[in-house]
């Protein structure tokens, strides 16, 4: 059949060439036409699915090969976190553990499964990828904030623990045993907003400590750092998954409030069950004293004492966790996008992990109270 | 008309060029014993230069165009080994032990038993200034060096991260500014004036933008100066300058900079205590009044990049103005 002679090709363009074009026309005419069925109630044909599945299965496998080490996934204060955000973010679709999904997001296509299986296939490179990056052709969007890759490896923590039944304990690693019963007369939680009863979840309150060591205690902050805090979130400039789409709901009446609350709120001291090493805490004293001004290092009491510019936050009594991780993102430029994070940026990338630590510890071992006083005498110079 | 068209371009090329050659950055216009010397020994050198290549280039023409008796003349060995062996070997020598005496002078030639000390420290990218007056008493400043005239004053050079190198042409010759070295200049300037100084070894991103300027002055002005130089800083007087000062202090930049007499003592970056008075800020890059400060405070990264300084956008114009305006009056 392969034409010998120079009219035999032409002819057979022209045959192929005609052909071509009633093929667009006929496609074009299908797309215009609206005769494809895109309805939910209406399923794939079987080798759509299967392409579909296929498709997405080896595409997570390949690129979760380029995911960095995860940390250790069995950290209580990592799985907490992650269960908390699970319960705001995740839950609505994917329903808690042990409960049957939604009437309403079971009718969509492909409809989010229960994830315990799922999980449970999957490495935790493959969770954190598709937490991360979200999946195409379904509902499952992306992280909001790409930089965020912290925040996402608590949620892999917490998905890590599906295989066993963690539906028993999820009322308690969420915090939603935190919340005052629903049909209470005091929904505000004394502190004249709804919106605190989601704050509650994770943060401090009058009477409990945070969820976990990675959430920052509000108590005794000034309204202002929170304020700022509360608007940078929203904006997105400080990126945070978890955060953002909290303080996005939130209205600028009901931010003055929480913020007022947690002003109001006045600080408490923290139970500190496991003190770190006194000789980490001496060090840490001594640099956010002294600095370290061979490298460069501020002293951190500059900015973090008693006297401090209001929109600076107070450290005395926060969670070293929580500190050590920010001052993390800061090293990897995940908070550089607000003029405040910009000044931070640079005093944080001068730190040494050890110092990172101690000063940590330092700050986590002081009464929240603590009347810190900026350093005022000269340190010693050569 | 070709001709005017090509004449005031050049004119003004040749202005421009020879505009280079005073000033205060100029080693041709030397008021330092030791830029004296140096500059002495320049104009020796290219006198000498251009008289050889003169001569050379004279017999050099009669060998080729003049008339059969004067290249009868220049064509025997006599010239060979006279003009070609011993007239190099003799000047050369010569000058290369002038050159030697003048340079070797600069270290070791003063004598300083009065008791004052200066030391310049070169940071990225600014200059330490540290007085020590008789009394062994510390008088910490930047970017600025003032000496008195008439009297050779030592300078301790030394570096706080690489090396740089410490040149003020119109005073002295250049000396490197090594870590964990000191090396000592001596200055000995004649006449009362100002010169500007300049890193002159690469030392980063912003080397270009490494200057100072030294301010030469009499005997007992300097005396004075230094006198007021020791002083506290200077209290803000109005409602905005003392906004200023709340704002300087509550917003941390006492951290990195000692203002006298007010809670702000650190030690990272220049001394700010008596700043208003200096003839330039951020080492001479910009001139020192109340908007530079605040384009510096709110943008200083644009304008030397990578300084260690962080960029402060947080405060708002109002805020900046009470912060320069305090600043500028640290007089």
């Amino acid at each position: 059949m392969i034409p010998g002679t120079f009219a035999a090709w032409k002819r057979l363009a022209l045959a192929t060439g005609i052909i071509a074009v009633f093929l667009a026309a006929g496609i074009a005419a299908f797309i215009w036409s609206g005769v494809y069925n895109v309805a939910a109630t209406r399923e794939h044909f079987a080798i759509t699915t299967w392409l579909l599945e296929t498709l997405r299965r080896q595409s997570v496998e390949t690129y979760s090969y380029f995911v960095e080490s995860p940390p250790p996934l069995d950290d209580p204060d990592l799985i907490s976190l992650g269960a908390a955000h699970y319960e705001g973010g995740c839950a609505p679709c994917h329903s808690r553990p042990g409960e049957p999904i939604d009437a309403i997001v079971s009718g969509m296509l492909p409809p989010p499964p229960p994830l315990a299986d799922p999980v449970a296939r999957q490495s935790s490179k493959e969770v954190f990828w598709t937490v991360k990056h979200g999946l195409k052709y379904t509902g499952m969007p992306a992280w909001s904030s790409q930089e965020r890759g912290d925040e996402v490896w608590a949620l892999t923590a917490f998905l890590r623990q599906f295989p066993r039944d963690v539906a028993g304990d999820y009322f308690r690693l969420s915090g939603v045993d935190r919340l005052p019963p629903e049909t209470g007369e005091s929904p505000t939680h004394g502190g004249g907003t709804v919106a605190l009863t989601q704050c509650i979840r994770c943060h401090d309150d009058a009477d409990r400590e945070t969820i976990s060591n990675l959430v920052p205690r509000l108590a005794g902050q000034s309204p202002d750092y929170l304020l700022r805090t509360l608007a940078e979130y929203a904006a997105g400039t400080r990126p945070s998954g978890i955060m953002q789409p909290v303080a996005e709901s939130l209205d600028q009446d009901e931010m003055r409030e929480l913020a007022a609350y947690y002003a109001r709120l006045g600080a408490k001291p923290q139970p500190n069950n496991d003190r770190p090493d006194a000789k980490r805490i001496e060090r840490g004293r001594i640099l956010a004293t002294n600095g370290d001004s061979e490298n460069g290092v501020p002293p951190c009491l500059a900015c973090h004492s008693a006297s401090r510019a209001a929109a600076f936050p107070a450290l005395a009594g926060q969670n070293a966790d929580y500190l050590t991780g920010q001052l993390r993102l800061w090293q990897s430029g995940g908070r550089d996008t607000t003029g405040y994070g910009q000044i931070m940026e640079t005093v944080a990338r001068r730190l040494t992990d050890e110092q990172i630590s101690d000063v940590a510890a330092y700050f986590a071992s002081l009464p929240p109270s603590a009347a810190l006083d900026r350093p005022t005498s000269p340190e010693a110079r050569q | 008309m070709m001709r005017c068209c090509f004449v005031w371009p050049a004119a003004a090329i040749l202005l421009f060029v020879v505009s280079g050659c005073a000033g205060v950055q100029s080693a041709l216009d030397p008021t330092g014993a030791e830029a004296e010397r140096i500059n002495t020994l320049s104009w020796v050198l290219i006198i000498f230069c251009t008289a050889v290549f003169i001569i050379t280039a004279i017999i050099a023409s009669v060998a080729l165009f003049a008339n059969e008796r004067w290249r009868q003349q220049l064509a025997g060995e006599r010239l060979v080994i006279g003009a070609g062996l011993i007239f190099p070997a003799v000047t050369l020598t010569f000058l290369l032990a002038y050159g030697i005496f003048v340079l070797g002078m600069g270290g070791g030639s003063a004598d300083t038993s009065d008791g004052l000390r200066i030391s310049v420290v070169g940071e990225r990218w600014w200059w330490r200034v540290i007085y020590r007056d008789e009394n062994g008493r510390r008088i910490e400043s930047a970017n600025e060096l003032r000496i008195p005239v008439g009297r050779p004053v030592k300078i301790d050079l030394t570096s706080a991260d690489v090396i740089h190198s410490f040149w003020v042409p119109k005073l002295a010759g250049k000396l490197d500014m090594i870590p964990g070295r000191t090396n000592t200049l001596t200055l000995d300037v004649t006449s009362p004036g100002v010169s500007r100084g300049q890193c002159a070894e690469y030392c980063g991103g912003a080397h270009a933008l490494m200057s100072f300027f030294v301010i030469a002055m009499p005997e007992k002005d300097f005396a004075a100066w230094l006198a007021d130089e020791a002083k506290d800083a200077h209290q803000p007087t109005d409602e905005l300058e003392t906004r200023g000062q709340a704002l300087f202090i509550a917003s941390g930049c006492g951290a990195c900079h000692t203002v006298r007499g007010t809670a702000a003592t650190g030690a990272i970056g220049p001394d700010l205590t008596h700043v208003g008075s200096r003839h330039s800020l951020a080492a001479a890059t910009l001139p020192n009044n109340a908007e530079a400060f605040a384009r510096w405070i709110r943008d200083g990264q644009h304008i030397k990049p990578e300084n260690l300084m962080p960029p402060y956008p947080i405060f708002s114009d109002e805020e900046l103005a009470s912060l320069s305006s305090y600043l500028a009056q640290l007089r």
